[in-house]
């Protein structure tokens, strides 16, 4: 099992400002070091370091504190670290990794603008991630109402890529089976078998799935189905909808690839 | 003359942005622009796919990818989805070693090969960019003086990654409306989401946020918005009646693409720039401007003449 340290770290008085700022992210940089805060009012930090056996954490001070910055170094605090598997998950897809380094400022809820209907809201989910909820995220809408915007995603002073963690967090939820209800992921089905089908969307066929599904499952209410009929209508009257779908000559060979990607069972 | 590989995407070739692709058809020429549409393309996969089945979108994406490498041109895109959609893929598989070697076993399996040398553009950064808009500016012969439109960049054309334009408050759409003789008007909502394909499984969250949209750009005084996305312009436009009765509103805003707003101030026939296929009609808005004595370029059927 791993071991967590907590290290107070004291600065030399002298080094504020630039100094302070370019001493986190020296401390950042080190593999061992998972966050560091600063000691509100002082020039002091704390880092968090995460070692392999209890032995490990005089290495991780040692480096520390031959930085020339480092006036001394209190080991305050050693502790099993509990296991958190979610959060490995999470952090082995694409794009998962960030949010190790996520701060916790809210940038990204404050940014989004689903955020009132979200069970959580971004940093939430983040924070949530790391304490190992993995049910109460999985079976939450958070991600399932993220639109895909990206605001989140440039605003963010830690370059966590949140919109990816939500991608991240809908195909954990729909592969574990707890996305069972929602909207969203029935749209997604659909959406994919019309690609998987003729390599392209067929607008038209794919709404009729969607619907048809949403309906079976009593997922959406018949009437909020009646009530697009006289949209797709309008569309269908000005061409923007083809009735039959169009298959594309290498349905065969997109078939392959994708029969091949399901061996070798996802990107992990 | 400068080629490219065009990839339409699936709204554009014959869906609900059918106007967009026509229209992209219909100036192309009169540009300076030769698009190749790429042979027997595939969905993108877009946003579903890439969040159900990771692996699997990768390849799909993919495809056209390696399809696209075959013919040495860059991959141009009018659709803000495909582009961030291909794009993603693009950079993932120089990132991920692991994700691209089994990519490349997939592609290999049905006899395709690719090497990540694809440049993946969108067709409104190709016309900012490669074009120019003093060359755009050159070829205008109906400048449409007076007109007010709302740029709508929307969400995945300046991000996620910070490139042609600035992330945080975008101005290209502003001066391709100022090339183009008309007047941008400035809303504070202009990159926010429309919601997307949430407007299916989630009507109500989007109908908000299109309402919001609306009512920015009216209130500050638009008779028009302009799109670079069929998302966009399908969500704004056919979506309009039902915030108007959702909401108790009266906005009777046209949504056009960029395509088409080029098209008028070079002149090209309406007809040609399938302005009949939106939902709000464009037709009070556009009068002014629609009819022109000698049009300077005549379209008929995606080939330009003149």
């Amino acid at each position: 099992m791993k071991t967590k340290a907590y290290l107070m770290i004291k600065m030399e008085r002298e080094n504020g400002g630039d100094g302070h700022r370019s001493a986190i992210k020296e401390l950042e940089a080190m593999p061992e070091v998972e966050v560091v805060a600063s000691v509100s009012g002082e020039y002091d930090l704390v880092g968090v370091a995460m070692v392999d056996t209890p032995k490990g954490v005089a290495g991780v001070a040692n480096k520390i504190q031959a930085k020339e910055w480092v006036k001394s170094l209190h080991v305050l605090r050693v502790e099993p670290a509990a296991p958190n598997p979610f959060l490995d998950e999470v952090c082995s897809t694409p794009g998962g990794e960030s949010i190790r380094w996520c701060a916790q400022c809210g940038m990204c809820s404050a940014s989004c603008p689903n955020v009132a209907q979200m069970d959580y809201s971004p940093r939430k989910i983040i924070a949530l991630v790391r304490a190992g909820r993995r049910y109460d995220i999985l079976t939450s809408n958070t991600m399932w109402i993220c639109a895909s915007c990206y605001l989140c995603t440039v605003r963010c002073p830690k370059d966590v890529k949140i919109t990816e963690l939500m991608h991240a967090l809908e195909r954990l939820s729909t592969r574990h089976g707890l996305s069972y209800g929602r909207a969203t992921p029935a749209m997604y089905r659909a959406f994919i078998d019309s690609i998987k089908n003729n390599g392209r969307v067929h607008e038209l066929g794919m709404m009729t799935r969607f619907y048809l599904l949403t309906l079976s499952t009593g997922k959406m209410n018949p009437l909020a189905t009646i009530k697009m009929l006289p949209l797709a209508l309008k569309l269908l009257l000005r061409g923007r909808m083809s009735i039959m779908p169009t298959k594309i000559k290498g349905s065969k060979q997109l078939k392959t690839i994708v029969e091949r990607a399901q061996a070798l069972g996802g990107a992990r | 003359m400068k080629y490219y590989s065009y990839f339409p995407g699936c709204s554009s070739s014959e869906g609900t942005a059918v106007a967009y692709g026509l229209s992209t058809q219909a100036i192309a020429s009169a540009l300076g622009m030769e698009l190749i549409e790429l042979e027997d393309w595939n969905c993108c996969g877009s946003t579903p796919y890439g969040s159900t089945e990771e692996l699997e979108a990768a390849c799909v994406a993919a495809r056209d990818l390696a399809l696209a490498e075959k013919t040495g041109l860059d991959l141009v895109t009018p659709c803000s989805s495909c582009y961030t959609t291909l794009n993603k893929v693009n950079s993932q598989l120089k990132e991920y070693p692991d994700l691209k070697a089994k990519v490349d076993e997939c592609l290999a399996a049905a006899g395709l090969k690719y090497q990540g040398e694809v440049k993946v553009r969108h067709l409104f950064e190709v016309i900012y960019n490669d074009i120019g808009l003093d060359v755009v500016k050159s070829k205008v012969v109906n400048p449409l003086r007076g007109l007010r439109v709302a740029p709508y960049y929307g969400c995945q054309l300046v991000r996620p990654e910070p490139g042609f334009d600035n992330p945080w408050n975008p101005q290209s759409i502003d001066h391709l409306i100022v090339t183009l003789g008309a007047e941008p008007v400035p809303y504070p909502l202009k990159d926010r989401c429309c919601g997307g394909s949430l407007v299916i499984p989630e009507l109500d969250l989007a109908l908000g946020l299109i309402h919001k949209l609306l009512e920015s750009a009216a209130s500050n005084g638009a008779q028009c918005i302009v799109t670079v996305c069929p998302l966009c312009q399908t969500n704004l436009d056919a979506y309009q009646d039902m915030v108007n009765r959702k909401f108790r509103t009266k906005y009777n805003l046209p949504v056009l693409f960029f395509t088409q707003l080029i098209g008028l101030a070079l002149g090209v026939e309406p007809k040609a720039l399938a302005l009949d296929k939106a939902i709000v009609s464009a037709e009070a808005v556009l009068s002014p401007y629609t009819k022109v004595a000698e049009p300077a370029v005549q379209t008929r059927g995606g080939v330009t003449y003149g």
